[in-house]
């Protein structure tokens, strides 16, 4: 698939840099470093609901952006980080045995559906380098600079939600430096749009290094199905954010999530035929992106070059909202779910 | 045009230009002052958006959110708008009503208290007897008009309806004097004010605002009031006395006044040639429409060039309520594509067959009065 097509997908990418920007990248690198890969990356964590269908978005994604360079000549190293270690600050210490192996399940999930989907993709965890003591010397020099600019350690603080502030403090914010750590030297990393308060730290203190900076990819945020406007209405903030993509229990809407090997074809069903869907292209519209999802799964399981135009579709009035329910459980069921039915 | 009236009519467009922007700031700062969320979003998120709604005529609100949940989960929700009977409705209260008539086709039942105690106390009307038999003669049948369902409306009026006395005496003891005269903004004198006034204001409102969540009436539940900006102090209090009782804070909706027919400010009763009555003869409105302020030049060339300025004129602000719900002549108007002549010819004709079929349905709601009465005892407050 092309790079632009790609890109220019209507209801999969919230905000890219240019195809320009990006070959520009990857030509750099090529002409400087002929032997390194141009390195793409999503991370995520997750918890003990189950994995949620809306990270596969993400790693179809990452996949079809490295097929599409290679197409040009371009090497890849096209990541998934599983951030195990980041998982486990975020419980209690007698759950860490726990999540370390929940991290685990998740790594063979997305091994699982490389391979069902023949993805190009290398996964890596967290605890797999967070301790090494590359790793290590990286993250002290990057403390380094930000502990002599306060600008930098304010930006550093924003990257934590205000109800964790005083925690983060006490630990020297050292979630936030393992993150900055990990995507420092990245090329492009893909994430949902609330991850650029990380990637601006993370540019401001390559600049200082006189290093590349990252560039962000952003996808469409993810919205919980089977909730009416009224939910959308009264949550200002999903509207404008979504709920975590990889968190299947992100603001406890576990039930309100489609999870592979767990929500059966009825719930599904359920799921969409519930949720809100608005001719407006400014409103949340999960069930395009239940499209979305299932159209990528199509397009590598066929390896086919062109996604179908339903957005447009949808928003100039020729799919109805009734017909929009329709392919997206048809799809969802012959594209994904009917693939992880022995889950 | 010559010079002279070149100069009277830029003047005149400048003076009314100023005009629609204080009319357009004090919302807006009303807004942001007290706090209110615009009404855009739930515009755009609601399947069926009122019209009023839509042409930001009712502009603004406070917790709607609760009420938008009741509607789409289909759980019970209550809205209650008063008003007191110095006078029969007119055109500005048909707004209300044409608003609650949409709330109810939403699912909410409908509490319409008739405040005859309040016309009373503070002197709109002679006496008690007068205001309600107003209330029962002339409002309650228009109200009745309207379309309202009997199952889902409650209409009282207060002084026929003790029980809501109790419940200003239940709800009394949550407020002080003290914060009830902050709260209005009485600080210096009380020389307007007498102990019903104040009775009215802090306890029987309040009372009427909370009814709906009384045990009666199936307990607490989303509860939303539809006011004017200047009546944000009722909510407020209300929704401080809410909590105490355990009850839900209830919600507020702003609608923007209708303009009155003198040019003088919101349509009212009080003001000779502001208003328009629905009881008042069809006959007798061409004069009132004929002389009123208008948002328009006084030359016709002018306007024909420069447009009018729709938002501070009163025909405009009826037909746009009313008749012409789409804000087309809104458009027409500011475009000069429709002149103040026309513009009140048209609307006299509207008004007049509004007036026709109002009337033609009175005698019937007449007789319909009893069906929608609350007469409801509330004991809950002596268990």
């Amino acid at each position: 698939m092309k790079l632009e097509t790609l890109l220019s997908y209507k209801g999969l990418v919230n905000k890219s840099p240019s195809t320009d920007e990006i070959r520009d990248r990857a030509n750099s690198l090529t002409k400087s470093l002929p032997s390194e890969p141009i390195k793409l990356f999503y991370g995520e964590t997750y918890d003990d609901y189950g994995n949620p269908i809306d990270s596969m978005k993400y790693y179809f994604f990452v996949s079809m952006l490295s097929k599409s360079l290679n197409e040009e000549g371009f090497k890849t190293n096209p990541v998934i980080l599983i951030a195990d270690v980041a998982a486990c600050r975020n419980v209690s210490k007698s759950l860490n045995n726990k999540y370390i192996e929940l991290g685990e399940g998740r790594a063979s999930f997305v091994d699982n559906v490389k391979k069902i989907y023949n993805l190009n993709l290398n996964i890596i965890k967290m605890s797999d380098y967070l301790f090494t003591q590359e790793f290590q010397d990286k993250l002290e020099k990057i403390v380094s600079i930000c502990n002599k600019n306060c600008l930098l350690m304010r930006k550093i603080e924003k990257t934590v939600p205000e109800s964790k502030i005083d925690i983060e403090r006490k630990k020297n914010f050292a979630y936030s430096f393992d993150e900055i750590g990990t995507i420092i030297d990245l090329d492009i990393k893909v994430g949902p749009p609330r991850e650029d308060l990380y990637d601006d730290v993370a540019r401001d203190i390559a600049e200082i290094q006189a290093q590349k900076q990252l560039k962000s990819l952003f996808l469409t945020p993810t919205f919980p199905l089977g909730k009416n406007w009224s939910y959308f209405f009264a949550h200002e903030g999903i509207e404008e954010h979504g709920i975590t993509a990889y968190k299947a229990g992100s603001k406890q809407l576990q039930v309100n999530r489609i999870i592979i090997g767990q929500t059966d074809y009825k719930k599904v069903e359920e799921l969409i035929e519930n949720s809100f869907i608005s001719k407006n292209y400014s409103l949340p519209n999960p069930c395009l992106d239940m499209c979305v999802i299932a159209e990528m799964a199509k397009i590598n399981l066929e390896n086919s070059e062109n996604f179908s135009n339903i957005y447009d579709e949808f928003y100039s009035g020729d799919l109805s909202e009734r017909q929009l329910k329709n392919i997206a459980l048809d799809s969802l069921t012959k594209y994904i779910l009917s693939k992880f039915e022995n889950e | 045009m010559n010079e002279k009236e070149i100069e009277i009519a830029e003047k005149d467009y400048q003076f009314k230009s100023e005009q629609r922007k204080k009319e357009i700031d004090y919302y807006k700062n009303k807004m942001e002052d007290i706090g209110l969320k615009s009404i855009d979003r739930f515009v755009s998120y609601c399947p069926s958006p009122s019209d009023y709604m839509k042409n930001k005529i009712t502009y603004a609100h406070m917790d709607l959110e609760r009420i938008a949940e009741a509607i789409a989960d289909n759980k019970p929700w209550a809205v209650i708008s008063g008003l007191n009977p110095s006078t029969p409705l007119h055109l500005g209260h048909k707004a209300i009503f044409d608003g609650l008539l949409w709330f109810q086709n939403q699912g909410a039942d409908i509490f319409i208290p008739i405040t005859n105690d309040e016309s009373y106390v503070v002197g709109k009307s002679k006496s008690l007897a007068e205001a309600r038999k107003t209330a029962y003669e002339s409002i309650i049948p228009s109200i009745i008009a309207m379309g309202f369902k009997s199952e889902k409306t409650k209409i009282f009026v207060d002084s026929d309806y003790l029980d809501i006395y109790n419940v200003a005496m239940d709800i009394s003891n949550k407020i002080t004097l003290n914060k009830a005269l902050k709260i209005f903004g009485i600080h210096e004198s009380l020389e307007d004010e007498n102990p019903g006034t104040m009775f009215y204001r802090s306890a029987v409102q309040v009372a009427q605002i909370l009814l709906p969540q009384y045990e009666e009436f199936g307990g607490p539940k989303p509860t939303l009031v539809p006011v004017g900006i200047d009546q944000h102090p009722y909510i407020t209090i209300s929704r401080n006395v809410a909590e105490k009782k355990e009850f839900i804070p209830p919600s507020e909706i702003i609608t923007k006044f209708l303009l009155g027919f003198d040019g003088q400010g919101k349509m009212s009763s009080t003001r000779n040639g502001s208003a328009i009555f629905l009881t008042d003869d069809p006959n007798s409105i061409d004069k009132i429409v004929k002389s009123a302020y208008t948002g328009g030049s006084p030359y016709r060339e002018y306007q024909e060039n420069h447009g009018g300025i729709p938002e501070i004129c009163p025909i405009w602000s009826v037909r746009t309520y009313h008749f012409q719900k789409d804000n087309n002549i809104g458009e027409k108007c500011s475009s000069g594509k429709i002149l103040c002549g026309q513009c009140k010819k048209e609307a006299i004709e509207e008004i007049k067959d509004f007036l026709n079929e109002h009337q033609k349905k009175l005698p019937e709601a007449r007789k319909r009065i009893d069906e929608f009465i609350l007469r409801t005892p509330i004991k809950s407050i002596f268990n």
